[in-house]
Order: C-alpha cells, then sequence, then structure tokens
C-alpha cells in the first residue's frame, strides 16, 4: 500500500468516533476526526443516559466534567402508573449507592460536555481533529487506499486515507455513499421529544413509562437532570398515531398519573431527535470503510439507547482496525466484512436478540396485550436477572 | 402512501428543532438535505413518500406538488407560468 496522509479518517466526532479515534491513535495510527459542527453534541438529540459499566468498558472515566447526576435504577410503569422498581442502592447496597466506598449504577450526560470530552480525550492520545469540516464523498482507489474528499470552512480538500470510518449519525451519509442499505422503516424509527424542566422531582432513578395511551410504539421517560432539574420525553411511532411527539408529550404532561408532579414544571430547554428501534445495519462495511455508532445503527432496539452502544463499538472497531492495518491485510473487495463478524460476535448478536423481542411485542395488533408485554418486558429488562444487562 | 408528483417541501423553521429525524428517515440519495440538519427544501423530491412529514416530533413540515421542472422553486408552483 502507498503512503497515504492518514491511516483513519473518521466523520463525526460523537461518542463512536471519538471512541474509534482515542483507541487508534493511542496505539499509533494516524487519524484525522473531523465533524462539521461548531459545538459537539449540540443541538442535543439524546436523553443522555449511560451505565457505569459503559464507560469503564471504553475506558472512559466517569469525570464531572460530563455528568448531570448519577443514577442508582429504574421504576418501570404501566398506563395507569403502576411500578417495578429496581433501586440498586437496594438490590446491592454494598456495592451501589453514593456513600464512601460505593458506586452509582450509571449516569445522565451532558451530550455536549461529553462528546467534547470525549473529543479532548481523543486529541490528547494524538488525534487530530478538524471541526467545521463536512464529508463530502469517497472514493476507492486501484492502489488498495482511498481519497476522502473535505469542505472545511467552505475550502474544498481531498486526503488521502487507509480507511474511512463513518461515525456521523443517524442520518449517516457516509453510508450512502458507499451505496449501503441504510434506509430504515417508518415503523422503526421513533420520532422523540423531551423537555428539560424545573420544578419536577426525581429520586435517583430512571423512569420508563410505556403504555399507548402515552407513547403509542414506545415509551415515556422521565431522567434525572442534575441541579434540580428533569427530563421529561417520549418517543412515538409515526404509523400508530395521527399526531406528532409534540402532542403526546403535551397530553403525557397534562393528563397522565403523573399530571400533579408535572404541575409546576417550567421547561428550560426544548431536545428532539429520531430514536432507531431497528435492527443493526446488514451491511456495515464497504471498500475501505466502516461504519460505527448510530451510523451503523448501533442502538439498542428495546430501549433506544445508544451511548454504551456507540463506545463500545468504536472500541471494537478501533482494536479491529489496529490489528488488521497492522497485518497489512486488504481493504477492499469484502475484506473489512471481518470487522463487521467481531463485532456481531462481541455486541452485535446480543442486539438481534432484543430485535426479535421488540419485534415480537409490536406485532401484537392487540393493544391491551401490548402494553401488557411492553411493560413486563422492560421491567424485567432492567432488572439485575436480564441476561442483557451489559447492553 | 406514495405520490408520483414531485413535491417541495417547506420548513417553519421557527418551530424546527434541528434533531434531524427528517433526514434519518429520508430514503433519498446522499445530499439530500439542507444546512441546517434538515431535508433539501431547496429542490423538489421526486419520491414524496412524505415520511419526513410524518416523522418530525414538531409537525413542521409540509409541501408542495411540482407541477412541471422549473429551475426557480418559488414559480414551480404555479403550472400557469410555465
Amino acid at each position: 500500500m502507498p503512503q497515504t496522509d492518514y491511516d483513519l479518517i473518521i466523520i463525526g466526532a460523537g461518542p463512536a468516533g471519538s471512541t474509534t479515534a482515542r483507541f487508534a491513535s493511542t496505539a499509533g495510527l494516524r487519524v484525522l476526526l473531523v465533524d462539521k459542527r461548531q459545538e459537539l453534541g449540540s443541538p442535543i438529540q439524546c436523553s443522555g443516559a449511560i451505565s457505569g459499566h459503559g464507560l469503564e468498558a471504553a475506558g472512559i472515566d466517569a469525570n464531572p466534567e460530563f455528568i448531570h447526576e448519577a443514577i442508582y435504577g429504574f421504576a418501570i410503569y404501566d398506563e395507569a402508573g403502576a411500578r417495578t422498581v429496581h433501586d440498586y442502592r437496594q438490590l446491592k447496597p454494598d456495592d451501589y449507592g453514593s456513600g464512601p466506598g460505593k458506586k452509582p449504577l450509571g449516569y445522565v450526560v451532558d451530550r455536549r460536555r461529553f462528546d467534547r470530552y470525549l473529543m479532548t480525550q481523543a486529541e490528547r492520545a494524538g488525534t487530530e481533529v478538524w471541526l467545521k469540516t463536512e464529508g463530502v464523498g469517497y472514493q476507492p482507489q486501484a492502489d488498495g487506499s482511498c481519497t476522502v474528499a473535505l469542505r472545511r470552512y467552505n475550502q474544498d480538500i481531498t486526503l488521502s486515507t487507509r480507511v474511512l470510518v463513518g461515525a456521523d449519525g443517524l442520518q449517516s451519509q457516509v453510508g450512502k455513499w458507499a451505496g449501503l442499505q441504510t434506509h430504515i422503516k417508518i415503523t422503526e424509527l421513533a420520532g422523540c421529544l423531551q423537555f428539560i424542566v424545573d420544578g419536577v422531582e426525581t429520586e435517583g432513578l430512571l423512569e420508563i413509562v410505556t403504555g399507548h395511551e402515552w407513547a403509542p410504539g414506545g415509551y415515556a421517560w422521565v431522567f434525572p437532570k442534575g441541579h434540580g432539574y428533569a427530563e421529561i420525553g417520549l418517543g412515538v411511532i409515526a404509523t400508530m398515531t395521527d399526531k406528532p411527539a409534540q402532542w403526546h408529550l403535551d397530553k403525557f404532561m397534562q393528563q397522565s398519573f403523573f399530571r400533579k408532579r408535572f404541575a409546576n414544571a417550567r421547561i428550560l430547554e426544548v431536545q428532539g431527535g429520531g430514536v432507531p428501534l431497528a435492527a443493526p445495519l446488514r451491511t456495515q462495511y464497504a471498500d475501505n470503510m466502516i461504519l460505527v455508532g448510530d451510523a451503523a445503527r448501533h442502538v439498542n432496539p428495546i430501549t433506544g439507547g445508544g451511548l454504551h452502544t456507540a463506545v463500545a463499538g468504536g472500541k471494537i472497531a478501533a482494536d479491529f482496525l489496529i490489528g488488521h492495518l497492522q497485518d497489512g491485510l486488504p481493504l477492499q473487495e469484502g475484506a473489512l466484512q471481518a470487522y463487521q463478524n467481531v463485532w456481531l460476535s462481541e455486541l452485535g448478536d446480543k442486539m438481534w436478540k432484543l430485535y426479535g423481542i421488540k419485534t415480537d411485542i409490536f406485532h401484537n395488533m392487540n393493544i391491551a396485550q401490548r402494553d401488557e408485554q411492553l411493560y413486563a418486558t422492560m421491567s424485567d429488562y432492567f432488572s439485575p436477572t436480564s441476561e442483557f444487562k451489559k447492553i | 402512501m406514495s405520490k408520483q408528483q414531485p413535491v417541495l417541501f417547506s420548513i417553519g423553521w421557527n418551530a424546527c428543532i434541528n434533531c434531524g429525524a427528517c433526514v434519518a428517515i429520508c430514503p433519498q440519495e446522499a445530499g439530500f438535505v439542507s444546512p441546517f440538519d434538515t431535508i433539501a427544501v431547496d429542490r423538489p423530491c421526486d419520491i414524496a413518500c412524505l415520511l419526513c412529514e410524518s416523522i418530525c416530533p414538531v409537525d413542521t413540515i409540509t409541501h408542495v406538488a411540482v407541477m412541471q421542472q422549473v429551475p426557480q422553486p418559488a414559480l414551480v408552483v404555479d403550472p400557469s407560468r410555465s
């Protein structure tokens, strides 16, 4: 292979891209990480929940720079407000809690600060970072490398690299450049809206509200957001309602069993996004290219959570690429399928299984039965005995 | 759900929260985007599946049918001009 400008060019400096960059740079690869934004993580499209285990496994310190609030468990509600609580302060009091020698189960993070922190760690490991830089296209070359076209502050730049990593989120253009089947079904993308509010008390738990009445096709949530704030949101599937998420969120706040609790809510921020409740992409690689994070749809199909899966997938991608490039192995004609195989065995197979469980629930056309199934599944999912608790 | 006739999308920017859900659901080729993380509003969409309108959390995407391809999108809604 001829000399290239970089070993990796990573498009998108979110959690997946920055984690890939950090591990790759630490191993000595020459990495360029680009992001089109001027401020990472903004506008926020995410509720920000991640487990302590997820951070630890990806080598990320639970740094106060990005943590809004520590989490100690879950409360799952049915449509009428009956709830199942898994409070790990009570379930495993020797391990979890706020006292000395104990730790939180997870955190709600500020995506602006979290994304910036992860980018900073990548830079300190040796990654070159360009903000205000958009990916425009890429072209595999006959010599086994590829070129990547970028636009940086309106200037067109073409660079050569061995591998392009598409970490450009749910709206990924990189996958489309390679002609991958990236289209997601309308029945599997939840339209989400959330408010950061003052005046709503929380108890260190992630609260999940099921029920077609409140969030058809998805669920509603109340998360602690630090400083006495909370995050109230929901996601809906467009084919299961003729109203937008905004209408459902207003209804949830005004009419649900939480209406008294929410009566003094004062809205501080409005955030939204599309959350895939879908299977991972079937093909996450092409010549000289792999996808990570939301771009590869590395998102938990039951919870819609994508932070843990993004940083875990970023580490898997980096570990794979480090070995693959050091061994001088080919990068075209299907060679990078090996990345996908590693990802499937380490993480993806479990996500496919979750997708099967989720699909079974939402294929049930009987709303009352479906509500019951979703409540039972969510309640079980977050229990200490769940086989999926490390996802 | 799909319509044969191309449409030109319009976004009520006052309500748009730049969430990107419309781009995420869009079956168009790469590049059918605006500089504000939304679907393109400066050229017609020939697929016209309208999924972007369905997914929008704040219901702020609308469209007009494009009767004929003319270079200036502002004019294409008026067939009498062609």
